[in-house]
């Protein structure tokens, strides 16, 4: 496949319903021409967490609207297509069955080659939709629901170095900010009182630093915040301001040391094999704390790797990573299968032994 | 104009169901299945659109059963039905699994079906048309005529949804929804905030 090829991308592994159309002419960049992405953060507000059946109810009466957006903003005719990539996992098995059937309905009805794409293949794969970006490189996700290195060796080989145990870094900056009665999402705000607090003043541990190797554990970092605070409300009756920027600040300076120094370790394995153009790609919601990202930017540096983060809209769930995975694996010869099933267990690097963490936004990976 | 040709499906509970409406031809494939609808759903139309030889192209109109039962089950079909008539340009229209179980009886007529945990669902049906849907014990005694359990037999659920999507396709419909009846199930979250204090 040497021409330009036009990908619909569909997803509906978690909370936001996404579709978009991407084409892509070898030898240029390839182009977004729509991506539309409807969240669903108000639904689940009330629940302190993503609920499958809530989460799943929306998609499967979302979905169809955002493709026919899609289509007409990208002025782009299901006739036009090259082939449909939808999210086949891993995630919420509710909502990826919806987008799968919807994607294979619209297969049966228009013809078209329907390519399964693995939802953190979507994420690895961004910054060559964005930057080009040339394997192999080193890509961490660092969202609500994941945390990983990965080596991204081609557009199928994922290597996993490491990865959470237990909670993704994202659902503990929005579990911090639950338990201090900051709004939800809590990553941006937990960031906001963070800026203004003192990081020393409350310990918090660096859990996994004294170990080996890249896995990463942010449940007890959890677990220190709840005892921290209650400390103070058992001296105080509550919580004042400066409390609560304090922690917030203690929170966010361990998760990002353990970042940083887990990142350190993986950039020593990714260099061993001696890339032409060495780059750590960031993915995931979490990627947008400015703290974490300073820490990860001083740490390329140290190692004379690029940084490359791309748009926060492109980093967090959305379905141009999607098609452009579909057409990176049609590419590749990968024409896809009418008889696509939805897996909600997915791992990208199946040869990995299995991650213990199972999150609060279910099972991943 | 084309003559109208109806594919209707139905996976609200622990079958795979298809039918084809042309005129008063009815093509019908139904499969028991605990699990599995998801796979098979494409496959059965397919193979049931080449028994009845006819083409994808020759759709007119899509019927859905939008449940209740299984949520699952319900979402399948609907999402399938969505991707299916956005793609041919043709209508699809929801039916629920009630107003299936209806079809074709006398009326009066009291639809009941399991709903599983020891509970039914129930739908009033008269001559004017029909009552609120509800979920009641399984225990439950009705007068009158009652369809599903040991009562009248209904018309295969797949045929009754294709049946009644013909008699609507003419008028704009709304696009099909899962037709629940049972919540999400959801808890709100119990734990209140800290008390923030005034510096
Ligand atoms: N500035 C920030 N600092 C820290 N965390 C942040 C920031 N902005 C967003 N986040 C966190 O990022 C997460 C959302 O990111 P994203 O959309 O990539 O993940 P998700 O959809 O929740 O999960 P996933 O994509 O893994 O299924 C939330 O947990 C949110 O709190
Ligand atoms: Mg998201």
């Amino acid at each position: 496949m040497t021409g330009s090829l036009t990908f619909l991308g569909i997803e509906s592994s978690c909370d936001d319903t996404a579709a978009a159309v991407v084409r892509h002419v070898p030898g240029q960049p390839a182009q977004i021409l729509a991506s539309i992405v409807e969240g669903q953060t108000a639904l689940h507000a009330a629940f302190g967490g993503v609920v499958p059946e809530i989460a799943a109810r929306a998609h499967a009466e979302r979905l169809d609207h955002c493709v026919e957006q899609a289509l007409a903003e990208s002025a782009v005719a299901l006739a036009d297509l090259d082939g449909i990539a939808v999210t086949a996992g891993p995630g919420l098995i509710g909502g990826v069955l919806s987008g799968v059937m919807l994607a294979r309905g619209l297969a049966l009805a228009t013809g078209l080659p329907i390519v399964g794409v693995n939802h953190l293949a979507g994420h690895a794969l961004t910054p060559r939709l964005t930057d080009q970006l040339a394997f192999p490189y080193l890509m961490l996700l660092v969202s609500g629901g994941h945390c990983q290195f990965l080596i991204v060796h081609s557009e199928h080989r994922f290597e996993r170095l490491g990865g959470t145990i237990d909670d993704a870094p994202g659902e503990a900056f929005d579990k911090t900010a639950k338990l201090l009665g900051l709004n939800q999402p809590g990553g941006p705000a937990v960031q906001t009182e963070a800026a203004l607090g003192d990081a020393k003043r409350f310990a918090f541990p660096r859990p996994l630093l004294d170990r080996p190797g890249c896995d990463m554990s942010f449940s007890g970092l959890k677990t220190a915040l709840l005892r921290a605070r209650d400390a103070v409300i058992a001296e105080k009756g509550g919580l004042t301001v400066q409390d609560r920027r304090d922690l917030c600040a203690g929170f966010q300076a361990a998760v990002a040391d353990v970042l940083a120094e887990k990142t350190r370790r993986a950039l020593e394995v990714y260099a061993a094999l001696n890339p032409a153009r060495p780059a750590l790609a960031v993915a995931g919601g979490v990627a947008a704390n400015t703290a974490v990202r300073a820490r990860l930017q001083t740490t390329c540096a140290q190692a004379g790797v690029e940084f490359l983060a791309p748009p926060l809209r492109l980093c967090t769930d959305n379905a141009a990573m999607i098609a452009w995975a579909g057409i990176e694996r049609f590419r590749a010869g990968d024409y896809g299968s009418a008889d696509l099933v939805a897996r909600p267990r997915w791992p990208l690097d199946a040869t990995a032994a299995p991650l213990l963490g199972s999150g609060k936004k279910g099972a991943k990976a | 104009m084309r003559p109208n040709l109806v594919l209707a499906f139905d996976t609200s509970a622990a079958h795979c169901a298809a039918a084809l409406l042309s005129g008063d031809r009815v093509w019908l494939k139904s499969e028991a299945m605990e699990k599995g609808q998801a796979e098979r759903l494409m496959p059965l139309i397919t193979e049931l659109l080449a028994e009845a030889g006819k083409a994808l192209a020759d759709i007119t109109a899509i019927g859905v059963g939008t449940g209740p039962g299984n949520f699952t089950g319900v979402r399948i079909s609907v999402a399938a039905a969505r991707g299916l008539a956005l793609g041919l340009g043709v209508p699809a229209i929801g039916v629920t699994r009630l107003e299936a179980m209806a079809f074709g009886l006398p009326r009066p007529v009291t639809v009941v079906e399991d709903a599983r945990r020891d509970e039914v669902y129930v739908q009033r049906f008269d001559a004017g048309g029909a009552g609120v849907a509800q979920i009641m014990a399984a225990g439950v005694t009705f007068t009158g005529a009652v369809a599903g359990r040991d009562g009248l037999q209904s018309l295969p659920i797949a045929e009754a949804i294709a049946r009644i999507a013909a008699a609507r396709a003419g008028t704009a419909q709304p696009r099909p929804a899962p037709f629940y009846l049972r919540g999400a199930d959801a808890a709100p979250s119990s734990d209140p905030p800290p008390v923030i204090l005034e510096a």
